[in-house]
């Protein structure tokens, strides 16, 4: 792995020529054109999470001091008290999840915050209409074509010289990612790279082929996103990555969520420009048997708060550029149901972590889980809009101002969560 | 609403039926075909390839000469009337049991897990309490067993032959221009297997409200998926409700009445028969009090299936026709649910008194219905218009000019290019106009045109993942064995077929498909397809390449890895991802 020491010493762009086996087009073509583009310049990145299924945010962080919550979840029902399940408390009236207890830390620092009472003001229950409205950013309108997170990235305002600005560790592209901005989703960045049964040597004559094909073509698009991905696929050493070692200590869960953050550290470790990550969480719709500090739920809490932990870990020195911020659909019933479980509800909580952020504080506007207080007698409330936080986030640490254009149609106000 | 109305509305109605029919005999002959390809500058051959790369997934090999010998007009009247005969489609979709199944036999076997919980509780064969303690597999297992002793099916089963049959349809189709119709109307009027409601309804939702109408009439098409229950479900009209209605207001009355029978009933002689019927309703009432109108159909039916989002339709217009649709549901077909249970206690006569319709799969509760009067784009629809109501507003959508222009504007762009010109566009629309719909029309106008047939036309639009698998097929004629495992590689190139969520269906825009990862996964496919590495996928490649000379030694000399290097990598290419 090249160092930035290592790289000041011996000059940009013969390391980068070593390094990477010929020198990737777009570096050229940037040299060429004189642009001010450093490529080890390190970028503020935001990593999100989505966690799909829609998360008790009532069992994750609980607001157990509340009397009601015990009627409503009789079995259900947890506590700082060591029969009621050992919860972490945090500030008298929420207590943390014990399987969150890795990320308890970062509360107390200071570094992370919860949201909770968060959620959409269109009150659809069905997690795919949920999904797409909080992913294009736009709770009542069906026919916006592009994500938040494409939004995003455009209004950072930086020359799109690399095809790494925005990265989803998914297969196919997430809807936050739809848009005019160059977006890109890789399930395994070990497979980024032409796969072919034979010779590792004729698999590099027929990526050669296909580079010069593609360079070839009169087709524009074409010919456009063929330099891009060959320039990638030179940036992504698969044997680096192969070869790659998290820092001292830090051991991610074998997990779907915990390869992609590790793959989102090496990301942001290769310096290639990324600025917005993504990342998926599945498992999160507990209509059944949801158990409590032991369970389906707790099992799924416990390998996302150890994945974000080590992710955190594991990114040393580069912790100041990184904002980790998590979101869901939609929370789940304040009362159980009649199988040891939730349905779908309104409002959840959400995670936000780095060191811009104003942590150690649950930030909510929840009233009481009395029946006269809960949305159709059923759901905890959303009394915090999640692009109030969206764009809190976004505009704090990505240094961006157009809350217009990020989520149009809103015209709200932002939750004061980030440090000024 | 008494006999005297209903005779002079069934009088409007019956006139109407006439005139339309009059206009549709003097107007709706397709004209003749007339291709000017010479006039741009193209010869017949390629004037065939491109004819072919539009209108089919793709030439087979020595299809281009054949049609030429054929003759392009003929060509293209052949797919028009699309009967040609389909023997190796039928032959491959021999042993599938789930794609001639009506809905009512669909929803009572393929249950999705919340129904099947549900049923199997009330069977006694599980209970509460064994579902918790299981473990996710197992629990999944026992279901799974349960399930199959119950004589129900799995879901799965029903998802997978509709995909499987999408493949084996495009690919070894002898119709093709009817499988490439199939795929774009059905993409139009988009519906999604990740919608738990609809999943289920999918299948003959494709089979008897698109495929027949590909190649017909758009409003029989377009009233055909507007009653359809995947549709319904879809876009929540099936739960849309008004509380404006004389029905529900005289039912709440004879609750009350009802009520205070049974009150005093109970108070004199302590006798409480009729109590748990009597409850069984009043949670009817109030589940339906709860329920409002949902605009979610009434806003797309303008937006996306007709006007289209400049058709000058008002956000008011929304609402009216959100009001004027209500009732219009799916008829309950669960025979376990109680919805069903009702609608046959209530029986046809009675339903039919009340205004109710009830045709096949579709019911129009005049229960649910919003009798009021309505204004939509400037027409009054008076008070009590009943179920005639919504088809009146269906045949407006669906005959108006501002349809005809992105319905033409659509077409155009699947299959000229991705900013067709407007005069080309609009020479579509008046053909459209003058057919009242006629898309067989609207498509020959478009191969009448030199527009079509411009050279900065051709190879112009980027394929699909889905395209440019079922091109590799063809162009190989390459057997498949496991239709899925096509399926698999779409969804890896960016395509997940049957499962777009929203409404707008896959845009049809080259900057969609194309991106750095996606593109990767085009060149992999092909690599994958042309050596064998594809599971069920079986090429002859030395057959296709026996008259040349250059392959017939490489293949002598044994050096078949570089013929399936070649293959793939021709597949992936930048050429191959056009058409």
């Amino acid at each position: 792995m090249i160092n930035r020491r290592g790289f000041m010493k011996s000059g940009a762009l013969a390391l980068f020529a070593a390094g990477f086996g010929g020198v990737p087009g777009f570096v050229a073509r940037a040299a060429d054109n004189r642009k001010i583009w450093a490529p080890y310049k390190k970028n503020k990145v935001l990593v999100c999470i989505f966690q799909r299924g829609a998360m008790d945010g009532l069992m994750a962080v609980s607001p157990y001091a509340d009397p009601n919550l015990k009627l409503l979840r009789p079995s259900l029902f947890m506590s700082p008290a060591k029969t009621e399940g050992s919860m972490t408390d945090l500030d008298g009236r929420f207590a943390l999840h014990p399987s969150l207890n890795s990320l308890h830390p970062f509360f107390t620092e200071g570094r992370m915050a919860i949201v909770h009472g968060v959620g959409s003001p269109n009150n659809t229950r069905s997690h795919f209409d949920a999904q797409d409205y909080m992913e294009s950013g736009t709770p009542f309108n069906k026919g916006m074509a592009s994500g938040w997170l494409n939004r995003a990235v455009g209004l950072t305002g930086h020359d799109a010289a690399t095809p790494f600005r925005a990265v989803s560790l998914t297969s196919a592209l997430p809807r936050s990612f739809y848009g005019d901005n160059e977006a890109l989703a890789i399930s395994n960045l070990q497979d980024f790279a032409i796969q072919m049964r034979g010779t590792p040597v004729a698999t590099h004559a027929v990526a050669q082929s296909f580079e010069q094909l593609y360079d070839q073509t009169s087709s524009e698009i074409l010919n456009k996103a063929g330099k891009e991905s060959f320039d990638a696929m030179k940036m992504l050493n698969v044997n680096n990555i192969r070869n790659y070692q998290p820092a001292q200590g830090v051991m991610y869960p074998a997990s779907p969520l915990g390869n992609a953050l590790k793959q989102i550290a090496i990301l942001i470790k290769m310096d290639v420009g990324m600025e917005v990550a993504f990342a998926e969480s599945g498992g999160w719709d507990t209509h059944y048997n949801q158990g409590t500090a032991i369970g389906a739920l707790a099992n799924n809490l416990r390998d996302f708060s150890n994945s974000i932990a080590a992710f955190w870990q594991d990114l040393a020195a580069y912790q100041d550029e990184v904002t980790l911020m998590t979101m869901t659909e939609f929370g789940r019933t304040a009362y159980q149901n009649g199988t040891g479980g939730t349905d779908h509800g309104r409002a959840s909580c959400l995670f936000v972590l780095g060191n811009d952020v104003a942590g150690g504080k649950v930030y909510n506007n929840i009233k009481s889980l009395a029946k006269a207080d809960l949305e159709d007698g059923r759901d905890l409330p959303v009394s915090t809009d999640f692009r109030s936080v969206f764009s809190a986030v976004a505009n704090g640490h990505l240094k961006i101002n157009d809350d217009k254009t990020l989520f149009p149609e809103w015209g709200g106000k932002e939750l004061n969560l980030m440090k000024a | 609403m008494n006999l005297k109305r209903m005779a002079k509305t069934f009088a409007v109605g019956a006139v109407m039926t006439v005139l339309s029919a009059f206009a549709q005999t003097s107007h709706s002959s397709e004209p003749r075909i007339k291709m000017p390809y010479k006039k741009t500058g193209l010869d017949s051959r390629q004037a065939a390839a491109h004819l072919l790369s539009r209108f089919s997934f793709g030439a087979t090999p020595g299809q281009v000469d054949e049609v030429v010998s054929m003759g392009l007009d003929k060509w293209l009247k052949q797919q028009l009337n699309a009967d040609l005969p389909d023997d190796e489609v039928n032959k491959r979709l021999e042993g599938y049991n789930t794609l001639d199944l009506d809905n009512s036999t669909i929803v009572n076997t393929y249950l999705n897990p919340g129904q099947l919980i549900r049923v199997l509780i009330m069977q006694h064969l599980i209970d509460k309490d064994s579902l918790q303690s299981a473990g996710r597999k197992e629990y999944q297992d026992k279901l799974h067993t349960l399930m199959v002793q119950a004589g129900y099916k799995p879901m799965q089963d029903l998802q997978r032959e509709l995909i499987n049959q999408k493949i084996i349809r495009a690919a070894y189709g002898q119709n093709q221009l009817k499988e490439v119709l199939t795929d774009f109307w059905f993409n139009h009027f988009n519906v999604s297997l990740t919608k738990n409601q609809c999943e289920q309804y999918i299948q003959t939702y494709e089979r008897d409200a698109i495929r027949p109408n590909v190649l017909g009439n758009f409003e029989t098409m377009l009233v055909a998926t507007a009653k359809h229950p995947a549709m319904l479900e879809y876009l929540d009209n099936a739960s849309s409700v008004s509380n404006n209605n004389e029905l529900v207001r005289k039912q709440e009355n004879n609750i009350q009445q009802l009520r205070s029978k049974l009150q005093l009933r109970k108070m004199n002689n302590n006798d409480t028969t009729g109590e748990a019927g009597m409850r069984l309703m009043e949670q009817v009432m109030n589940a339906q009090k709860r329920q409002g109108l949902n605009e979610n159909y009434a806003r797309e039916i303008m937006e996306l299936h007709t006007l289209g989002v400049d058709g000058g339709y008002t956000q008011k217009d929304v609402t009216e026709v959100a009001r004027a649709l209500t009732g219009w549901t799916p008829a309950p077909l669960y025979n376990n649910g109680i919805a069903k249970k009702i609608t046959d206690i209530a029986g046809e006569e009675r339903m039919k008194k009340q205004g109710f319709v009830h045709e096949g799969d579709f019911l129009f509760r005049a229960n649910r219905h919003d009798q009021g009067e309505k204004t939509i784009l400037g027409r009054r629809f008076p008070a009590n218009g009943g179920y005639q109501e919504g088809m009146e507003i269906l045949h407006m959508l669906a005959t108006h000019p501002s349809t005809a222009k992105f319905i033409a504007a659509k077409l155009a762009n699947r299959f000229v290019c991705d900013t067709p010109a407007t005069a080309l566009v609009n020479r579509m629309a008046d053909a459209f106009l003058q057919t009242n719909g006629n898309i067989k029309a609207v498509l020959i106008t478009m191969v009448n045109s030199p527009e079509f047939w411009d050279q900065k036309a051709l190879r112009e639009k980027v394929k699909s993942p889905f395209e440019l698998a079922i091109s590799a097929i063809r162009a190989t004629n390459a057997d498949i064995q496991q239709p899925f495992q096509i399926y698999a590689w779409c969804m890896k190139m960016g395509q997940r077929f049957y499962f777009y969520q929203a409404p707008t269906g896959f845009p049809d825009k080259a900057g969609y498909w194309i991106n750095t990862g996606s593109l990767l996964n085009r060149m992999n496919f092909g690599l994958a397809f042309a050596t064998e590495k594809i599971p069920g996928v079986k090429l002859n490649l030395a057959a296709l390449n026996k008259k040349n000379n250059n392959f017939t030694l490489a293949y002598a000399a044994g050096n078949n890895a570089m013929i399936s290097q070649v293959t793939g990598i021709l597949i992936g290419s930048p050429e191959f991802q056009r058409k």
